[in-house]
């Protein structure tokens, strides 16, 4: 079943996306046959797999689109426009039902309906096929043979050339012994005639040909070029250039449809494999359990370290040994980045939802909008893909429903109807990704929303964002005319802020739009920690550090003579020493200094446990890891900071190598400083 | 050729740094205090979901502390690849300093200010002094061994 669910959501998303180029040809008035392929393709497939898994809503569904598409291909990619609606929402019920078997729920039976807006589709696209094109009946002057060999797509291309601006002709080239020896192949031709207009199909001839060959390559061609260029990139005569519009008295004599009803949709599977060739799908888990692997890899060397360190101390010849250990911390690390590389994505890939989000948005707000998807190849960590997706789509929503003007009140300021939402990449530096999503629209009015939240009108940018992103705040029902941006901006800026650990800005320009600047890092470190308090100030640890939570009762614990503050806490049958934390912390002041914490966190060190001592438990959660990375507070038993929320950082600790660094001897501190770089 | 430079105020004292260095001020709301790092780092202070160390000015000019004020500002500058705050009584003013004004310090400055300042110049009848800001951050540098 999951590999079922990841198949069929992967496919999903190449059925929204091609159904949605579909509709911009829809709109643009021309034919897309290879989205209509790839649709078909997907919804095939689906259908299929549904088929093996027994879910008989969806393969339903599946089947009806499939029926519609097949008409669609066969009338050369075109799709009226109405289809794409009931198509959407085949796929959008698929999508359901996908959702409620990967929530482990039974697929609802297909809505009333649906089936039967689909199959009025399929009539209405039979109907359609014989007058694919506009202004009448296409048809192409080639011979049956040709005409026969070529795939509806090519053909309507070759239709569209003859009513279009560039005309659809005929290059016949044929090879000669002359002609290789001056350098002119078909290869050659192939290039020259690429620079002069688009190459529809090649289809090489045999039997007799003019000057005396018998091989004849037939390009079927899109061109602007003359037909003197034409033939002058063929090599000249014997090559022939002929026009592929009928003559108006020989316009009864069609193309064969019947000849053209070939299953043309398996044609272009070899390329379909090609292109997925080398990639696999791995489930996140199995990255995570390899880096897991590494990390106890990792540990193992630090101890592995140590015992070196002991030998060295001892006097012991160990200058190899450390050579290997270097050589091994090399290769850790770069393992550790393999592996970590093996979780990225592309953020194309990521931002696939937004133009049926936008697509969404444009019927719900009657705004003409324009995506623009400029990602680049840029990549991502999943966990941060899937973290800053939601942001996303909100600003992209923001920029839709609240900063985008209507088309009549863009055309009275002059602008063009259609607005546009961008989203781009700015490429990368040091572990970070700048995004933006910037707009064209009327821009944020910072007076509109200082007034709406009753403060001053904010004086940078950077304030006014602090407003827009106030908990709750919204300028919806605001004065449309002045409203600004904000819907929902606390969320985005508590994804990009607090848990993926980014930056996030803004630019605005009254009427003529608004930026905002994303800067995530490309991976994080996801870590299940427990918080608690101690004198004061939070803390986290990982959770699988912990051993055991405690409560400290007084009447096990007593306090051995001379030994520094330290206490013996009895469990189960067994003294455990006991430690304050905030002690070790140096944050206790001399009253509280006996006071050891109510709770206590049981610890290994160096094999032995451990307690220690804490205030109180603030409770277990995922929190994202930032490495302290500058020296200044690079020390050991500190793992990293991270952000519970109220924009101070917390730190993370690594309790044992606290324990060994700040409770022991000083001559300790070294080694288990470095300890800890090679675990981080 | 004037130089924009960020002025700040630590024990009464003025001090500039180039404006190109620092990324931006912050007011100071408390840093998370880090175990083990050297006195005069502060603690940790996000700035824009971007966690930095905070040098505290006045600890490290081994002046004693006071209490922080509202004027208590975060100068946040780049230093190379890193980005360090270094916390100051107060910074709300910028001047245009002709690099010619920058004259080095008298001997005994250097002595007594442990090398923290680079450069003093005069504007009429104050005068600034230049800090060295890799010195006064400290002198740790990145691991040598390329790790991180």
């Amino acid at each position: 079943m999951p590999a079922y669910l990841a198949e069929a959501e992967e496919l999903l998303g190449t059925g929204h996306r091609q159904l949605l180029a579909m509709e911009v040809s829809i709109r643009r008035g021309v034919a897309h046959p290879r989205a209509v392929r790839e649709l078909f393709r997907a919804v095939h497939t689906l259908k299929g797999l549904s088929a093996m898994v027994d879910v008989e809503p969806i393969v339903d569904i599946a089947h009806w689109m499939e029926t519609c598409l097949r008409n669609a291909d066969r009338a050369g990619g075109r799709l009226p426009e109405s289809s794409v609606e009931p198509l959407m929402e085949g796929l959008r019920e698929i999508e359901q039902r996908v959702r409620q078997l990967a929530a482990g729920k039974q697929a609802s039976p297909v809505p009333a309906g649906l089936l039967a807006r689909l199959e009025a589709l399929e009539v209405a696209g039979a109907v359609g096929t014989g007058g694919g094109a506009k202004g009448g009946v296409a048809t192409l002057a080639l011979e049956e043979t040709l005409a026969s060999r070529l795939s509806p797509a090519e053909r309507e291309q070759l239709t569209q050339g003859v009513t279009g601006a560039r005309r659809a002709v005929r290059l016949d080239f044929i090879p000669g012994a002359d002609r290789a020896a001056s350098g002119v192949t078909i290869n050659t031709v192939r290039e020259r005639v690429a620079v002069l207009g688009e190459t529809v199909k090649v289809l090489p001839l045999s039997g007799p040909a003019a000057g005396g060959g018998s091989l004849t390559f037939v390009l079927l061609l899109l061109t602007e070029a003359s037909d003197a260029a034409l033939l002058d990139a063929a090599g000249g005569p014997p090559a022939s250039v002929r026009s592929l519009r009928v003559p108006a008295a020989s316009a009864e004599v069609p193309v064969p449809v019947a000849t053209l009803d070939a299953p043309v949709v398996e044609e272009e599977e070899p390329e379909e494999s090609r292109r997925s060739g080398g990639l696999l799908r791995v489930e996140v888990t199995r990255l995570d359990e390899a880096l897991e692997r590494l990390a106890a890899l990792v540990v193992n060397r630090s101890r592995l370290s140590r015992a070196v360190a002991a030998l060295t101390a001892a006097g012991a010849p160990t200058r190899e040994l450390n050579a290997i250990l270097q050589e091994n911390a090399r290769q850790l690390r770069d393992m550790r980045t393999a592996i970590l590389r093996l979780r990225m994505v592309r953020v194309s890939e990521v931002l696939e939802r937004l133009p049926l989000l936008v697509r969404g948005l444009r019927r719900s707000t009657g705004k003409s909008v324009r995506l623009a998807l400029e990602v680049g190849d840029a990549e991502l960590d999943k966990a941060v893909a899937d973290r800053l997706l939601p942001a996303l789509v909100h600003l992209v929503r923001n920029a839709v429903d609240h900063a985008l003007e209507l088309p009549e009140a863009r055309r009275s300021v002059g602008k063009p109807d259609e607005g546009v939402v961008r989203v781009a990449t700015h490429g990368r530096a040091g572990g970070l990704l700048d995004l933006t999503v910037s707009d064209d629209g009327r821009g944020v009015d910072a007076q509109a929303v200082a007034a709406r939240a009753g403060v001053p009108v904010p004086a940078t940018p950077d304030a006014l964002l602090e407003l827009l992103c106030r908990p709750g705040f919204s300028t919806r029902d605001a004065a449309t005319a002045t409203s600004g941006r904000g819907m929902g901006m606390d969320i985005v800026r508590r994804i990009i802020v607090e848990q993926l650990g980014g930056e996030l800005a803004l630019e605005t320009r009254p009427g003529a739009g608004t930026t905002f600047r994303l800067r995530v890092p490309l991976t994080i470190t996801l870590l299940d920690a427990l918080v608690f308090e101690c004198a004061g100030l939070r803390y986290a640890v990982a959770v699988g550090s912990v051993e055991e939570l405690i409560e400290v009762d007084a009447a096990r614990m007593s306090r051995p003579a001379g030994a520094g503050g330290l206490c013996l806490l009895e469990r189960r049958g067994s003294a455990v020493p006991l430690v304050s934390l905030a002690r070790l912390l140096g944050q206790a002041s001399a009253a509280e200094s006996d006071a050891m914490g109510a709770k206590a966190l049981l610890v290994r060190q160096r094999g032995e446990l451990v307690a220690f001592g804490v205030d109180r438990l603030v409770g277990q959660q995922e929190v994202v890891l930032r490495p302290l990375e500058d020296p200044l507070v690079r020390v050991p038993g500190v793992v990293g900071a991270t952000d519970l929320g109220d924009g101070q950082p917390t730190l993370v600790l690594d309790l044992a190598a606290l324990g060994l660094a700040r409770g022991g001897k000083p001559a300790r501190r070294e080694a288990s400083a470095k300890a800890e770089r090679y675990l981080s | 050729m004037t130089v924009l430079h960020v002025v700040f105020k630590v024990a009464g004292a003025e001090y500039v740094l180039p404006a190109a260095d620092v990324l931006q001020m912050e007011s100071f709301t408390g840093a998370t205090p880090v175990p083990g790092a050297a006195s005069h780092v502060a603690g940790l202070v996000q700035v824009r979901g971007r966690v930095i160390p905070v040098v505290d000015a006045r600890a490290r000019f081994g002046l004693p502390p006071v209490e922080r004020s509202l004027d208590s500002r975060v100068v946040v500058a780049q230093l190379g690849p890193r980005v360090v705050g270094l916390l100051v009584d107060s910074a709300r003013e910028v001047l245009k300093l002709d690099p010619q004004q920058l004259k080095p310090p008298p001997s005994l400055v250097v002595e007594g200010a442990r090398g923290f300042v680079k450069a003093v110049a005069q504007v009429g009848p104050r005068l600034v002094m230049l800090i060295d800001f890799p010195r006064v951050i400290g002198e740790e540098t990145l691991d040598g061994d390329g790790q991180r």
